[in-house]
């Protein structure tokens, strides 16, 4: 059987779920046998054109450019997939809005500067996107996850549970309940809680849960917090998805 | 006679233990101890691809677990007696059976609820020991323990806990909540919940699971998995083609309650509840497990038998 054509690909963003990928080690070498890599800017020399059976797109496409590839690598792959909270979500690229956008351009650069970024959007904003893995960073057991899923003729399920099943098995003490703001409730899980283990609060880069009880948690922040810090909370990595 | 331990020569007895078995204190656990036998996430068996062989995790570790609640202990009780029946549950009990549950406990306890071995404050000084089984029996022949005669022994109370009071009718909290399907006490409680799930955690009783079968990268193996599910997740009750039979949060928590005061009254005569607390004491959204469970039967007895 040959083995599936598979292009990595990075628009804007700091290039660190691709650093993950190599940070499977071992399993990227066994990945490695199982697929062929045709095409990955940053991995490797020689680089093949689609078409593809799978791809998997790191970062927020912000410039026509990268639409406008995204929309090629659509029409070019079999399955695309989205790597990392940038590519998943919009991201740390998508803090800021369109109009902000405009204004901190002429504000940094002048009047002459010719902008190239449009607007920073998840990738489902431009194309169908088969299967989502967040993260800033992502988590590498979802990686693996996803390709065993693939490889085994599967289609990848997402983790239908919140940031709390794995905070309470890291046995946590819960921030809301010590009057600190949190989203883990209505986060995805799969990311070991490792921010909130770490004494950060959840930001919610695995994006929001199916049927995530947003309006609950929100009276709940309300009680902690003021309206400026909970906008906060919100605009940190689902500022693009969360309207 | 009664069996002691100065309280004094716990840490030393506990120190010999460790030197032999490992001695888990899950004192500061957020999950309880039913994480012990039925792991958050396990893998349960392994099937060979290319030897076509299934084998399963052996699971050699004799463990000691400290207890510091009856609730727990009680919880144990009844989690065996779930998970004995209709089928023993193999992956549960292969880790049970090669475990010691010591109950270390600072109020005074009419009945030993469980474990294999109660330690009981007796005075400020002194332990009293209620061996339960064979296996509590085993650790305690040693230096650390003695027989004296009429220890003096303090009466220390429990905390008040009226939810405890309420299970003592289980008949009752069934009726009333399969009455309470339709008491509006559940649309206020969906305003409030999170469905984070974490009062199914950290209950002692809760043992739904979901089961997920992996083919590993590497190709040469499959594995079945399973982990804790909670009933306030929106997959809980999804089933093939996309079918919901819960679909809403309200469904959802309601079923919580169904399942530990209705079903569980029917399969097992007993609610699954042993109102040690934790949901509450856990829950982000403060939901008081309690006061509902206390407002529903307020209203059943009130207007429930009528209708």
């Amino acid at each position: 059987m040959q083995k599936p054509k598979i292009s990595i690909y990075d628009f804007t963003d700091c290039e660190g779920c691709q650093i993950k990928l190599i940070a499977l080690k071992e399993k990227f070498l066994i990945l490695g046998k199982r697929v062929d890599i045709v095409n990955w800017r940053l991995g490797q020399e020689n680089n093949e054109s689609g078409p593809f059976d799978i791809s998997i797109i790191e970062g927020a496409p912000i410039t026509q450019y990268e639409i406008d590839l995204l929309k090629k690598l659509r029409k070019e792959s079999k399955v695309l997939i989205g790597l990392g909270s940038c590519a998943t979500l919009g991201g740390i690229p998508g803090i800021i809005d369109k109009a902000q956008r405009k204004k901190w351009y002429k504000k940094i650069y002048g009047d002459n500067y010719r902008p190239r970024g449009v607007d920073a959007l998840p990738l489902s904003a431009y194309v169908k996107v088969d299967f989502l893995i967040h993260g800033c960073p992502i988590n590498e057991n979802e990686v693996i996850q996803a390709m065993e899923d693939l490889l085994a003729g599967k289609e990848p399920k997402y983790c239908d549970y919140s940031v709390c099943f794995e905070c309470k098995q890291a046995n946590n003490p819960c921030r809301l309940l010590d009057n600190f703001p949190c989203l883990g409730p209505i986060i995805q899980g799969g990311c070991n809680a490792i921010c909130i283990s770490g004494g950060s609060p959840c930001y919610g880069c695995f994006g929001l849960r199916e049927d995530a009880e947003k309006k609950n948690l929100i009276k709940i922040l309300e009680k902690i917090t003021d309206q400026k810090e909970i906008d906060r909370y919100f605009s940190m990595f689902l500022n693009k998805v969360n309207k | 006679m009664d069996l002691i331990i100065e309280k004094k020569q716990i840490k030393d007895w506990l120190a010999e233990l460790k030197k032999e078995n490992v001695v888990i204190d899950s004192k500061k656990d957020a999950l309880p101890i039913k994480q012990y036998f039925f792991p958050p996430k396990q893998e349960i068996f392994i099937f060979n691809k290319e030897t076509k062989e299934l084998e399963s995790p052996d699971y050699k570790k004799e463990i000691i677990i400290i207890c510091h609640h009856l609730g727990q202990l009680e919880a144990m009780t009844q989690l065996d007696e779930i998970m004995g029946k209709p089928n023993p549950d193999f992956f549960y009990w292969q880790r049970r059976e090669k475990s010691i549950l010591i109950g270390l406990i600072d109020e005074s306890v009419e009945v030993a609820p469980g474990g294999d071995l109660v330690l009981e404050k007796i005075n400020s000084k002194q332990y009293r020991v209620l061996i339960l089984t064979e296996k509590g029996k085993k650790i305690i022949k040693n230096k650390f323990f003695k027989e004296i005669d009429k220890p003096e022994i303090k009466n220390y109370l429990s905390e008040e806990n009226p939810f405890k009071e309420m299970l003592l009718d289980s008949e009752l909290l069934a009726d009333a909540v399969k009455w309470s399907k339709n008491h509006k006490i559940w649309d206020k409680l969906a305003k409030k919940c999170l469905g984070c799930g974490i009062c199914t955690y950290v209950c002692p009783l809760c043992h739904c699971f979901s089961i997920d079968d992996r083919v590993v990268l590497d190709d040469k193996e499959c594995i079945r998995c399973r982990q804790w599910d909670a009933c306030t997740l929106p997959n809980f009750a999804k089933i093939a083609g996309g079918h919901n039979f819960h679909k809403t949060i309200k469904e959802r928590y309601y079923n919580w309650f169904y399942h530990k005061f209705v079903r569980a009254y029917k399969e097992y005569g007993k609610a699954q509840c042993v109102a040690c607390g934790n949901c509450k004491r856990n829950c982000p959204a403060g939901i008081n497990i309690g006061d509902v469970l206390k407002e529903i039967v307020e209203d059943y007895k009130k207007h429930g038998k009528s209708i």
